[in-house]
């Protein structure tokens, strides 16, 4: 038979529902709370070639971590190598294809009638993956090997026989070696399960119809994503951005793109960017990859299945050692801050390219805070949390307030949950006022939240970024406001700390307050409605004065209190 | 005499058993949707004209409906006010901070039911051990009364921090404002609407309860009084989202829970039916204009979840775990832009509907391949009402056949199997991901287009038997007949699962004692149709979600944490794959599921009688290249034990069943029409 769309589309459909149930396998049988309750982890279905077919929807930064394994483990051991009841396992950014540490991918071959036909994989964040501080993600590293455990392709199972001895290596290396046994098997097992309905599926289709849908189902993403970029009209696009600082030497670093698109095809030029730097928010080239990936589905087909056919009309180029494809041995654990002003500047240059789609830059961050500490009681604690921002206004409405964007999209946890299981209390949750770029559709607000030790010291670490360098607006839109880590002191004097501070001791007296930023607005100020400016004022979302600053008409508007 | 009443967005559908275990009649009328209760009228006046019936004969009158969930939609809820610790006013709107999907910057959370400059801080705060860290003023209360009387606002809701276990700051301010504010203006607190932790979720089921509360008491007592003017003298029980009911003056405190009554009534219907039947494993397929729901039964019980969307917003209330997919009779044809072929989400809905009604509409449905193919009547519908043009589905199947470069009878064949696989991954999400194998299940299907697409959808998940009803259409207000009133309380309380833990459970569950006699008593619930079912919620300390347990306080404290220990283990297990002796385990909240016995009435059995004919025959397609001279049955016709051999054709008023060459039909006792089929 030849495969017709109606096929297509039915072997796509049976291969996304197998992917899903790897994917609710892998979640329900893992330890790490990063995957049973964020859901950072990913699964996917590969074709012999080493070519994604069909992938879940997951975390952003997955899309290209998966793309990189099986198709280096065919290059490293070649098909002849490869037998059924092999396992390949890897999480390293330089000779692996991650994008940092934490995320093991793992990758399974399917044999039907001896003939090698597809792979399962699947990527998850493991809770720790060794080196110098529990969790595999502290800042304050310069390199790779102080990051944890480098893995790179390696058998795990062969022929269907554990290599206990490299599983022994690897636990040994790791806290906590008993759940990270669970979550190494909970992988095992979402593999195993999905070879087992694949050989349902292919005994049903016939493995030359499963060949031949494999290459429709690629090949249809690829002309349609040709088609999404021959949309764009042809040129060259330029944008320069500039990272806040890497927490250690650095500041103000960077970010440059000049992206060239010529009938169906785009090319991101990375050249001009900052060599890579000291802190671990340098990004490896799965990351960037990633990052370019996102930005085309967001701009172009956000409903665009996810496989290799993406790639297609796709190049990058990025000079090896800058922060955008770091070279080893870098450190690369944030690679998710600066993965978010990668998007910026692919952003900015492609907004007179697709002004319809585009949004201004927003909260171009993750912005973390953890605690560390021992409570009255004498128990020991670890809480880590990441907080969204404001969103850039778009072509046709105002940008989302304190909301998670882009490569991030994790949640909080709920305040009465918070309190009632660690030494720490939230005294305010809430949007920052002014903090939205004026704009004909203004930016989103940024979040404030305040955190208080109860009765004991805690130690504070955090992350944050745009905290120095503003979001900007597009079309005449302003910058929104930036974010900024502050101590309030028992006075209720607020001083402002580093961008990355490590392990600050604060008391019960005081108060950790975190603000992150706001987003740019869209189009030019004047155009916006005087409804519009009442309603900005009359939700107290921003204040007299800063109307009275940003939009002329507001003058002749009648301001009034509630 | 018991009726059952859903109202829909397009049909008004009435059940009424005449608890003789023979009769039950159906009436099916538009709906009224700008005062539904006057279609609800005169659909009862027409039926009881046709039968007879006395209106005082009704003992009881069960309502599913969708007033609340239409108002929320159509942005006509009530204006509600916030008042909140302070700190916290963003908090409803900020939600869980992620956005509703990765990919698509465009799509937002909905607007937040109270307008930020309706949300009001109070110098307040609990901590999550009770201590007071801010004290309540009543002075701030009064002024805040004060600035709320000048507002046009139909009801304040209060929500402060860590209510669900320390409730009297929250009282304290609804009594100061209700003795403040005019009658009209509704009071209520979080911790009255759903008591339980994890602040977002009560606050927002708190304000949508506020937001609806006076849309459907005005509704309710509506229809009351039109009901009780017919000679109607029994109270109007109303559906809520888990498959039971509650009395009105219940359903008006609590609207919230009414707001998914509609797909919970339907599931229930088809427990009522195969439990009747003799099957206690089902899998539920519902399939309407624009969307498939289904759901999985075990053992006759339903799988419930504890929180939903209600247009798009989250509510924790009990609800019957329901996933619903777009695939429908209305769902459109299309090719996507990798040109491989799509059926819906996209529906063509009532109007203009499929190409074959002949209203204009131009997209090939799921419909128009079925007319196409000779599976549904090419004449008409709905029993002659809904006249069918075949030339225009025929026009519409033609241009996307084009598009792909296929025949029309494979066109049409490929859009009826992308829509039944769409309906075969919801299924598998509520089955094989959760660890159930469908194999072991039968396949119930209702909804006017189930048993159109039942064997497709069940061979391809490895389902060997089928139930249609006698009457797939109107399923949901005949399951509406057959509920219990059900209640539910639950108290948060954060403790280990040791001696002292179980001691305080038990002075919590003493509380909630008191609260459910209270509510046994309300209903006017005799001592021997009562029935409490206990759980505690546990969890292994840091996790983020807890697992319900049954149990038993008459063991002692001993057997009772050695039993708790090894369910909540197999429990783990079993949903997640792994259990740990060593990890401590918490106790999060006590629940107390009540539950109020109504007398059922018996579903009459099917008549006997002499086997009759196919009224007709006429070609259908099975496969692209497979057609048939296919027998057409009326489903009136045929009689209890008669046995139809595939292929077959059997057609009713809003419902039309296939069945394929070597899969035979039996009509069962109750009229069900059980279908089994040969892999």
């Amino acid at each position: 038979m030849t495969i017709s769309p109606i096929d297509a589309e039915l072997l796509r459909n049976a291969m996304s529902s197998i992917v899903d149930e790897m994917f609710i396998s892998l979640m329900k049988s893992s330890y790490s709370t990063n995957i049973k309750e964020r859901k950072d982890h990913s699964t996917a279905l590969f074709d012999r070639n080493g070519r994604v077919v069909v992938q879940g929807e997951s975390m952003p930064l997955h899309l290209a971590s998966m793309l990189g394994l099986v198709e280096i483990v065919l290059e490293k051991y070649g098909e002849k190598n490869i037998n059924p009841g092999d396992v390949f396992l890897s999480n390293d950014p330089y000779v692996g294809k991650g994008s940092h540490l934490p995320d093991v991918a793992m990758a399974a071959p399917i044999f039907f009638d001896n003939q090698l036909l597809l792979f399962v994989c699947n990527i998850a964040h493991h809770a720790d993956i060794g080196g110098m501080s529990p969790g595999s993600m502290a800042g304050g590293m310069t390199e790779i090997y102080q990051e944890g455990l480098r893995i790179p392709p390696i058998r795990l199972f062969k022929s269907g026989k554990l290599m206990e001895d490299v599983m022994d290596m690897i636990l040994l290396n790791v806290r906590v070696p008993e759940e990270r046994r669970g979550d190494y098997n909970a992988q095992i097992a979402s593999n195993k399960l999905g070879i087992k309905r694949c050989l349902d599926l292919i005994e049903k289709w016939g493995p030359k119809n499963i060949d031949e849908g494999c290459d429709v189902i690629i090949k249809s993403v690829a002309k349609r994503t040709r088609k999404s970029v021959s949309n764009l009209p042809d040129g060259t696009y330029t944008f320069e951005d500039i990272v806040d600082d890497d927490g250690l030497s650095r500041k103000n670093i960077v970010l440059n793109v000049s992206i060239t698109v010529k009938k169906d095809q785009i090319k991101f030029d990375f050249s001009g960017t900052d060599p890579q730097v000291e802190g671990n928010n340098n990004v490896t080239m799965a990351g960037l990859q990633a990052c370019c990936l996102y930005c085309i589905k967001v701009l172009l087909d956000p409903d665009c299945p996810q496989n290799h056919g993406m790639l297609d009309p796709i190049s990058i180029i990025a000079p090896e050692g800058t922060i955008v494809n770091a070279a080893f041995p870098s450190a690369s654990a944030a690679r998710a801050q600066t993965g978010q002003r990668i998007v910026d500047v692919i952003f900015g240059a492609l907004a007179s390219a697709c002004p319809e789609n585009i949004i201004a830059a927003g909260n171009g961050a993750n912005t973390s805070a953890a605690f560390f500490g021992k409570s009255k009681q004498g128990k020991y604690y670890v809480y880590l949390e990441t907080l969204g921002g404001g969103a850039g206004g778009r072509s046709y409405k105002d940008g989302s307030d304190g909301i998670q964007i882009h490569m991030t999209n994790t949640s909080n946890l709920p305040i009465e949950a918070l309190e009632s299981e660690y030494p720490l209390m939230i005294e305010r949750y809430e949007f920052v006022k002014d903090s939205g770029g004026a704009g004909k559709y203004r930016g989103g607000l940024g979040i404030r939240r305040d955190y208080r030790p109860i009765k004991h010291d805690t130690t504070f670490s955090g992350q944050g970024e745009r905290f120095v360098n503003k979001p900007w607006g597009i079309f005449g839109g302003n910058y929104g406001g930036t974010g900024n880590f502050s101590i309030i002191q028992k006075n209720g004097k607020k001083v402002r700390i580093s961008n990355k501070p490590s392990a600050l001791k604060i008391g019960p007296n005081s108060v950790i307050s975190v603000v992150t930023a706001g987003a740019g607005g869209y189009g030019n100020p004047k155009n916006r409605t005087k409804k519009q400016i009442k309603d900005d004022f009359r939700s107290e979302k921003f204040s007299k004065a800063f109307l009275l600053k940003n939009y002329p008409q507001s003058k002749k508007i009648k301001l009034e209190e509630n | 005499m018991y009726v059952g009443v859903d109202v829909g967005g397009t049909f008004t559908d009435i059940a009424i058993n005449f608890g003789d275990g023979e009769n039950v009649k159906f009436y099916k009328l538009p709906s009224s949707p700008k005062s539904p209760e006057n279609a609800i009228v005169l659909g009862l006046t027409e039926i009881f004209k046709s039968y007879n019936i006395l209106p005082e004969k009704i003992v009881r009158m069960s309502h599913g409906t969708t007033v609340g969930t239409n108002a929320l939609i159509e942005k006509k809820s009530g204006k509600v006010a916030l008042v909140t610790t302070k700190g916290f006013r963003d908090l409803l709107e900020l939600g869980r901070q992620t956005r509703p999907t990765v990919y698509d910057m465009h799509k937002d959370h909905p607007t937040p039911i109270v307008d930020r400059a309706l949300r009001f801080e109070i110098n307040q705060r609990t901590l999550s051990d009770g201590k007071t860290k801010s004290k309540l003023k009543e002075e701030e209360i009064k002024k805040l009364a004060k600035k709320i009387k000048k507002l046009p606002i139909d009801c304040v809701v209060i929500c402060y921090l860590h209510s669900y276990a320390f409730p009297s700051d929250e009282e304290k301010t609804a009594k100061i404002l209700k003795t403040l504010l005019p009658e009209k203006v509704k009071v209520l607190t979080s911790s009255s609407v759903y008591p339980e932790f994890r602040e977002y979720e009560r606050f927002s089921t708190a304000v949508l309860n506020g937001a609806l509360i006076t849309i459907l008491s005005s509704y309710l007592d509506r229809l009351s009084s039109k009901v009780s003017e017919m000679g109607i003298f029994s109270d109007v029980k109303i559906c809520q989202s888990s498959g039971g009911l509650m009395s009105s003056s219940m359903a008006k405190k609590f609207p919230v829970r009414a707001s998914l009554s509609g797909p919970a009534a339907g599931v229930q219907g088809a427990i009522n039916r195969s439990v009747t039947a003799g099957f206690n494993n089902i899998i539920t397929l519902d399939v309407g204009g624009t969307s498939a729901d289904v759901a999985l039964i075990l053992d006759g019980k339903p799988m419930e979840v504890n929180e939903r969307l209600l247009a798009g917003y989250p509510i924790r209330i009990p609800a019957l775990d329901v996933n619903a997919v777009g695939a429908g009779g209305g769902s459109i044809a299309w090719v996507d832009k990798d040109g491989l072929l799509k059926v819906g989400p996209q529906s063509a809905g009532a109007e203009p509907g499929p190409a074959c009604y002949g209203k204009g509409g131009k997209s090939a449905t799921v419909t128009d391949a079925n007319v196409f193919l000779g599976r549904l009547n090419n004449r008409a519908l709905l029993e002659g009402r809904m006249p069918i043009k075949e030339s225009l589905a025929r026009q519409a199947i033609g241009s996307l056949a084009k598009q792909i470069n296929l025949s029309k009878e494979e066109t049409a064949i490929g859009i009826i199997k992308v829509a039944c696989s769409t309906m075969v991954k919801a299924i598998r999400s509520i089955s094989v991901e959760r660890g159930y194998d469908p194999r072991e299940f039968v396949l119930f299907v209702y909804g006017g287009a189930g048993a159109l697409h039942a064997i497709e959808v069940a061979k391809e998940l490895g389902i060997k038997q089928i139930v249609i009803p006698p009457s797939p259409g109107i399923l949901c207000a005949e399951g509406a007949m057959n509920s219990f009133l059900t209640n539910e309380f639950v108290q948060t309380v954060f403790t280990k699962l040791d001696e002292e833990g179980i001691s305080k459970i038990r002075s919590f569950r003493e509380i909630l004692k008191l609260k459910i006699q209270k509510w046994f008593s309300e209903e006017e619930i005799r001592k021997k149709s009562q029935e409490e079912n206990w759980f505690i919620g546990a969890r292994y300390f840091g996790q983020n979600y807890e697992l319900n347990l049954p149990i038993n306080f008459r063991q002692n404290d001993k057997e009772l944490i050695i039993k708790l220990k090894s369910e909540f283990q197999k429990a783990h297990e079993s949903n997640y794959g792994f259990a740990s002796d060593s990890e401590p385990i918490q106790i999060v909240n006590i629940l107390v599921k009540g539950i109020g016995k109504l007398d059922r009435p018996k579903l009459p059995l099917e008549k006997n009688g002499k086997k009759n004919k196919p009224e007709n025959h006429r070609i259908t397609f099975f496969e692209k290249d497979k057609s048939f001279k296919t027998p057409v049955y009326k489903r009136n016709q045929l009689v209890r034990g008669q046995t139809i051999r595939g292929p077959a054709i059997i057609e009713q008023m809003d419902s039309t069943a296939i069945i394929f060459s070597k899969d035979i039909g039996k009509i069962d006792n109750w009229g069900n029409l059980i279908i089994s089929t040969k892999g």
